[in-house]
């Protein structure tokens, strides 16, 4: 049977009552169809569906005022928030919506006084639809703004990252560019975790980070210099409590800040550091046994090298032992010590305490050192004593630490907590305890470079180096220095690294006319021992009292006038 | 006529429809409240950060260090003002020793 039969009138006389049933099923189907149509339009629009309702009630909510997740906040060691991010709100004006312009300048004037009349009226009095007024508002003055009522007003929320702490830490937190990008410091390097809002805890201690700034900046100004850095470690974990490079800035003032200031002299600059680098190669002579601890070296005389002379700055007329070398800060004892040693094993140490690359501090600048690898026996003597090897202040500080932490590798980081076990012994506990005694008579000894560092009860240890600096046009300046200080306290137990350079100093009356590192640098270490270390929880000792005796060898040193007892 | 069952349909259809239509305005309006309650935490995040800000700025150790020297009249600690408890027992020994003898 055809379908279209059901509608042939002739057909259906035969069987009407069939064709009945047939018709009213068809419009029972029809009619079903229309009903389950509808049931579902039905459903379909009373079930939550998220891109017809909600996102329309989101947005509408979302543009009124507040911004989206906020960039996430850093802070200091203790919690101490060193950046953030707030609402800002910027005060934006449509002139063709104002209807009396007289009437809303006095308004405008009565909440921004700062705002000239002049100004305004130039400012109001155009075709433009869209002028910023204010570029930030306080929120009061943005309540204020609302109760005036002005029409035309038009004012917008953006975030803003903001320093408390103003210049404080700048170079290791860097700044954000307009968009809320991290460019520079920590803010580059976590941008992608801070940009989730997540927060970060730096090893930085606010405390400790301002009292390291203000020294330096002291005797920056006292001794006329450049700029300087100041660095202090755990000598054990590497956590860094305090970075400053100086000249430094503010960073709620990033984008107008010169170049000079923004470059980090700390974790960026190479220098050539001078005698503090004798202190690896003490390490070296007696780690590679190559040098008996006994063997004497003598420095009465210039050493001339192809055509380079070497020269102490305070000469002795006879032969010294290691200790001596470093005490004395005997250019020709050091030189000397290397040649024995020879290039290859240098550069085996130089490389495992990380000096022949950069370092993995978790900021972008980083400075990669130069090093004459030239395997000339004048390179390596000269390296022996910081000539030829620019490295960072923080590549000194981190082979500072590996030499007093029984020879194990330290690798520094600005992240509190992030414990890396390192295991790579670079040398060895004996040479360590060597290296530490030696330390410890540069300073307490009175034939030591850097007696002005002696704060009683702290037992600090450390070198000095005092370099000429490099000529940019080749060749060493007679005139400018690079003095540096690298130290650890209390020696007995090294539980913090202190490593200080400033950038050509110039001699003054009260030095004498001197400009070296125990005269420049050696006095800030003093001062800066003993405010922090009360801060660190480091108590002062009594040398009788303390197990210090017993825990550091005790060298004897001779004076200038000893020669013919050897 | 009408037959029960169909009509039964309808309503429960009919029923269906209001219920789920008064459903959606609820979920809707539990929508706006949530959207305006979160937008109240983020402003008083915000806020709070604010605070916190100024808190921090008011905090800034060269403004503490500033304070404590010129108005409270502190000065800083030397070795000396600071005794391991073991060093002074001993000296205390060594001083009730010098005035036995």
């Amino acid at each position: 049977m055809k379908i279209f039969d059901f509608f042939d009138l002739d057909i259906s006389k035969q069987n009407q009552s069939k064709f009945r049933k047939i018709k009213l099923l068809i419009c029972s189907l029809l009619i079903i169809i229309f009903f389950t149509i509808i049931g579902y339009r039905t459903i379909s629009l009373a079930s939550i569906n998220k891109s017809n309702v909600s996102n329309k009630v989101y947005a509408g909510i979302e543009n009124e005022t507040i911004a989206k997740s906020l960039r996430g906040n850093i802070y200091d060691r203790n919690n101490k928030i060193l950046a953030t991010t707030i609402s800002t709100f910027s005060l934006n004006v449509n002139p063709q919506e104002i209807l009396n312009i007289d009437q809303t300048i006095v308004k405008l004037r009565k909440i921004f006084p700062q705002l000239e009349e002049k100004y305004l009226y130039k400012k109001l009095n155009t075709n433009k639809k869209h002028i910023n007024l204010l570029k930030e508002i306080s929120p009061r003055e943005y309540v204020n703004l609302l109760n005036a009522g002005i029409e035309g007003l038009k004012i917008e929320t953006k975030n803003k990252r903001i320093y408390p702490n103003n210049t404080l830490a700048s170079h290791i937190l860097g700044a954000t560019d307009i968009d809320g990008n991290g460019i520079a410091g920590v803010e580059k390097k976590f941008d992608s975790l801070l940009q989730g809002g997540s927060d970060i805890t730096l090893s930085i201690h606010c405390g400790i980070q301002h009292i390291t700034r203000k020294l330096l900046f002291d005797q920056i100004k006292k001794f006329e210099a450049e700029g300087g850095a100041g660095i202090i470690m755990n000598a054990k974990n590497g956590e860094v409590f305090s970075i400053v490079s100086l000249p430094d800035y503010n960073a709620n003032n990033y984008n107008s800040i010169l170049n000079e200031n923004l470059f980090n002299k700390a974790t960026k600059g190479i220098y050539e550091l001078g005698s503090t680098l004798k202190l690896i190669t003490a390490a070296i002579a007696f780690d590679s046994n190559l040098i008996n601890e006994n063997d004497v070296f003598d420095v009465s005389k210039p050493l001339k090298i192809s055509s380079r002379i070497i020269n102490d700055f305070h000469p002795l007329n006879y032969a010294i032992n290691i200790p001596e070398v470093i005490v004395h800060s005997s250019n020709i004892g050091s030189a000397k010590i290397a040649e024995k040693f020879g290039s290859s094993t240098q550069l085996k140490y130089l490389r495992s305490l990380g000096l022949l690359s950069m370092l993995s501090l978790e900021i972008p600048e980083l400075g990669t050192p130069q090093v004459l690898i030239d395997k000339k026996v004048l390179s390596t003597m000269t390296i022996s004593y910081g000539h030829g090897i620019s490295i960072t202040p923080m590549h000194l500080a981190s082979a500072t630490a590996t030499i007093v932490n029984s020879g194990v590798k330290v690798n520094p980081t600005l992240i509190k907590g992030k414990t890396e076990k390192n295991n790579d012994v670079i040398i060895s506990n004996k040479t360590s305890l060597k290296i530490k005694s030696i330390m410890r008579l540069v300073v307490s000894n009175k034939y030591g470079t850097a007696k002005k560092a002696e704060a009683p009860g702290y037992l600090i240890g450390g070198k000095t180096g005092t370099a000429e600096k490099i000529n940019p046009s080749g060749g060493y300046s007679k005139k400018e220095n690079i003095v540096a200080f690298t130290g650890a306290f209390p020696m007995n137990d090294p539980e913090f690294i202190i490593t200080i350079m400033i950038d050509n100093p110039k001699g003054q009356k009260f030095s004498f006319g001197h400009r070296t590192a125990g005269w420049v640098v050696a006095p800030i270490v003093k001062k800066l021992v003993t405010r922090v270390a009360p801060i660190l929880g480091v108590n002062p000792q009594l040398e009788s009292s303390s197990k210090f005796s017993n825990n550091l060898l005790n060298y004897k040193i001779r004076g200038k006038n000893h020669g013919a007892n050897l | 006529m009408i037959r029960y069952p169909s009509s039964l349909i309808f309503f429960v259809i009919l029923f269906a429809g209001v219920s789920l239509y008064q459903i959606k305005h609820f979920i809707t309006k539990k929508e706006i409240e949530l959207a305006q309650i979160e937008k109240n935490i983020k402003s008083a995040q915000s806020n709070i950060n604010i605070l916190k800000a100024e808190l921090s700025y008011l905090k800034r150790p060269d403004r503490i260090e500033k304070i404590a020297l010129d108005k409270l009249g502190l000065r800083e600690i030397l070795p000396t003002d600071i005794w391991n408890l073991n060093d002074l027992v001993n000296a205390t020994n060594i001083l009730s020793n010098g005035e036995n003898k």
